[in-house]
């Protein structure tokens, strides 16, 4: 029968392993190093220091990229899927510019110290007033292409306000902390900043997620979609509006995170048969699993000041998606663009 | 047929504008369920948007009813369960194998989250049987031959089993081959019951298959017919620019193109 039933939970079910074997080393890493025994005890109700560290401050943030990293693998998944594109990535509308640009304007006018819960409300705020003046302008029933210049304007507008920001920064010692801050770093968040993202993170899984058989009819292009009963605006629009507070929330909280949602999806692209739809669940586990590693690297490389995670991300992402362009070349070429 | 609505699409008075443009000027035609037409016309008479906006793809001025229901008043899903359409060119965006393309055929008919049921998927074993697709149904649809990729999307097409069919130049870039398997696969979805029109740039190929030929010109529909009836010298030079001569041949009446008038 070459019509083949779905191909299992083989994948997912390996990625939700190394998800786990990535929290438990994730709960171990830090200043305090913990055995797994340590880890485990401090975070099923341990007392003494190591279920502080454990619950209160590795707990937290290992959520967090967690949620974070299947966010933007998700978000990354979702838009190649609506554009066809594998190039397409969670930046395209603007929304974590603009994220990004709010947030370094209250942290470089005092307003708050850089890990302060002011600055992810700010940068939520930015990301949500971009997407609105996006879909305002654009118009709910734009077409793609009007659709991709007005990101493309949002973000640079917001690029420039964020340069703009570093340009008049009172001292130096804000313009540098921006600096660091938007290089993206989940040092110091607490649960207060997982509370916060939270919502955001699974309203932008649920948007994404519900137009998945749409993506697959994408296919075919969009009038052979649209054939299909496809209702191509309002996809647009959940799309954008779901990368929009997911990524904006991440970005507000832990600054830029690059290469996360670009790459994520092709690490298991292949697994699925290219398949746009069935690519999101473990798009979003492998965005999950890179975020997380990445962040245990950053605390296990010994440095005057921690790396930034957002460097590492790419650092770790690049030469998997190197190795996967050389192993796949041949297909790509063979792929329309 | 699963749908119980019999094949028959009726525009009356279509106009589309596109940016200020009148594209398509007051077309009125009937598709009827077991017949093939062939929609010919000069490049930029309108025939692409006229076929879309019969697939209810685009905002039109004007009537179209679906077995005398107004297409306008049917959902999105329902309308895809009853037109199948086949935009121009093949093209398929991810490496997915021929299987999973064709199953998007049934888009229409599943739900979100179920898996395929079984009459999704005799329907597709059915579209590539048709298609002389099964061989090859593993395979990533982006490896395929252009004739492949045709069948294919015709076979896509064919799985939505819906009573009308809407093909755009579906035998453009083949080889002489391919276009015949092509053209005799519509034939054959026309005489088994679905209102097919199929978008030809090919006189002979219209002359030799279709039962009805349909001539666009400048945006007006210029004649409906039997092919022989319709395609003689004196339209073929005025809404072409050719000089034509018709063959009577083993298959029927052939135009004969000699030169650009």
């Amino acid at each position: 029968m070459p019509i083949a039933k779905r191909g299992g939970w083989r994948l997912e079910i390996a990625l939700v392993l190394l998800l786990a074997a990535l929290t438990l080393l994730s709960l171990m890493v830090g200043p305090a190093g913990l055995t797994p025994r340590a880890a485990l005890g401090g975070l099923f109700g341990g007392e003494g220091p190591a279920g502080i560290i454990v619950r209160e401050i590795r707990l937290p943030r290992t959520l967090l990229a967690l949620m974070m990293g299947a966010t933007l693998g998700l978000s990354g998944a979702a838009l190649q899927g609506l554009l066809r594109n594998p190039l397409a990535e969670p930046a395209l509308f603007g929304a974590p510019q603009a994220a990004a640009a709010a947030a370094s304007f209250v942290i470089a006018f005092g307003f708050a110290s850089a890990i302060s819960l002011v600055v992810p409300l700010a940068g939520i705020a930015g990301a949500l007033v971009s997407i609105g003046g996006l879909v305002a302008i654009a118009g709910r029933r734009a077409t793609l292409t009007v659709t991709l210049l007005a990101g493309l304007a949002f973000a640079s507008f917001a690029g420039a306000m964020t340069a703009l920001v570093l340009n008049l920064a009172p001292n130096p010692y804000a313009a540098l902390e921006i600096a660091f801050w938007l290089l993206g770093s989940l040092e110091d968040r607490s649960t207060d900043h997982l509370l916060l993202g939270a919502p955001f993170f699974v309203a932008s899984w649920f948007l994404l997620a519900a137009n998945a058989r749409s993506y697959r009819a994408l296919t075919l292009g969009e009038d052979a979609a649209a054939s299909l009963g496809v209702d191509l605006p309002r996809v647009r629009l959940m799309v954008v509006i779901g990368v929009a507070i997911g990524v904006g929330a991440a970005v507000a909280i832990a600054g830029s995170i690059g290469f996360v949602g670009l790459v994520a999806p092709h690490l298991v692209r292949r697994a699925v048969g290219s398949d746009p739809a069935r690519v999101l669940l473990p798009g979003a586990l492998a965005g999950a699993a890179l975020l997380l590693a990445a962040d245990i690297a950053v605390r296990a490389i010994p440095a005057a000041d921690e790396l930034r995670v957002g460097v590492v991300t790419a650092l770790i992402g690049v030469p998997f998606f190197l190795a996967m362009i050389f192993t796949e070349r041949r297909e790509l070429e063979g792929a329309p663009s | 047929m699963n749908a119980p609505v019999s094949g028959s699409l009726r525009a009356a008075g279509l106009s589309v504008r596109l940016g200020g443009r009148l594209i398509v000027d007051g077309a009125t035609l009937e598709l009827r369920a077991g017949e093939l037409t062939a929609l010919i016309g000069p490049n930029g008479a309108g025939k692409t948007t006229l076929v879309r906006a019969l697939a209810g793809l685009l905002p039109a001025e004007g009537r179209i009813e679906l077995a005398g229901r107004p297409l306008a008043a049917l959902s999105a899903r329902e309308r895809a369960r009853h037109i199948a359409y086949l935009p121009q060119g093949h093209v398929f965006h991810w490496p997915m194998a021929v299987a999973a393309v064709v199953a998007l055929g049934r888009h229409p008919h599943a739900d979100t989250f179920a898996p395929l049921a079984d009459a999704d998927r005799a329907a597709i074993e059915r579209a590539l049987v048709a298609t002389a697709s099964l061989a090859f149904a593993a395979r990533p649809v982006t490896t395929l031959s252009g004739g492949e990729r045709a069948r294919v999307a015709l076979a896509r097409a064919l799985a939505s089993e819906a009573p009308i069919m809407l093909a755009d130049e579906p035998t453009v870039s083949l080889d002489p081959r391919h276009q015949l398997v092509v053209m005799d696969l519509l034939v054959r979805a026309a005489h088994g019951g679905g209102a097919v029109l199929a978008i030809v740039h090919d006189l002979t190929l219209a002359a030799r298959f279709a039962d009805r030929v349909v001539v666009m010109d400048r945006g007006r529909l210029v004649a409906d017919g039997a092919p022989r009836e319709v395609l003689t010298p004196a339209r073929i030079a005025e809404v072409f620019g050719v000089d034509a001569a018709i063959v009577e041949s083993e298959v029927g009446p052939i135009p004969i193109l000699r030169k650009p008038l």
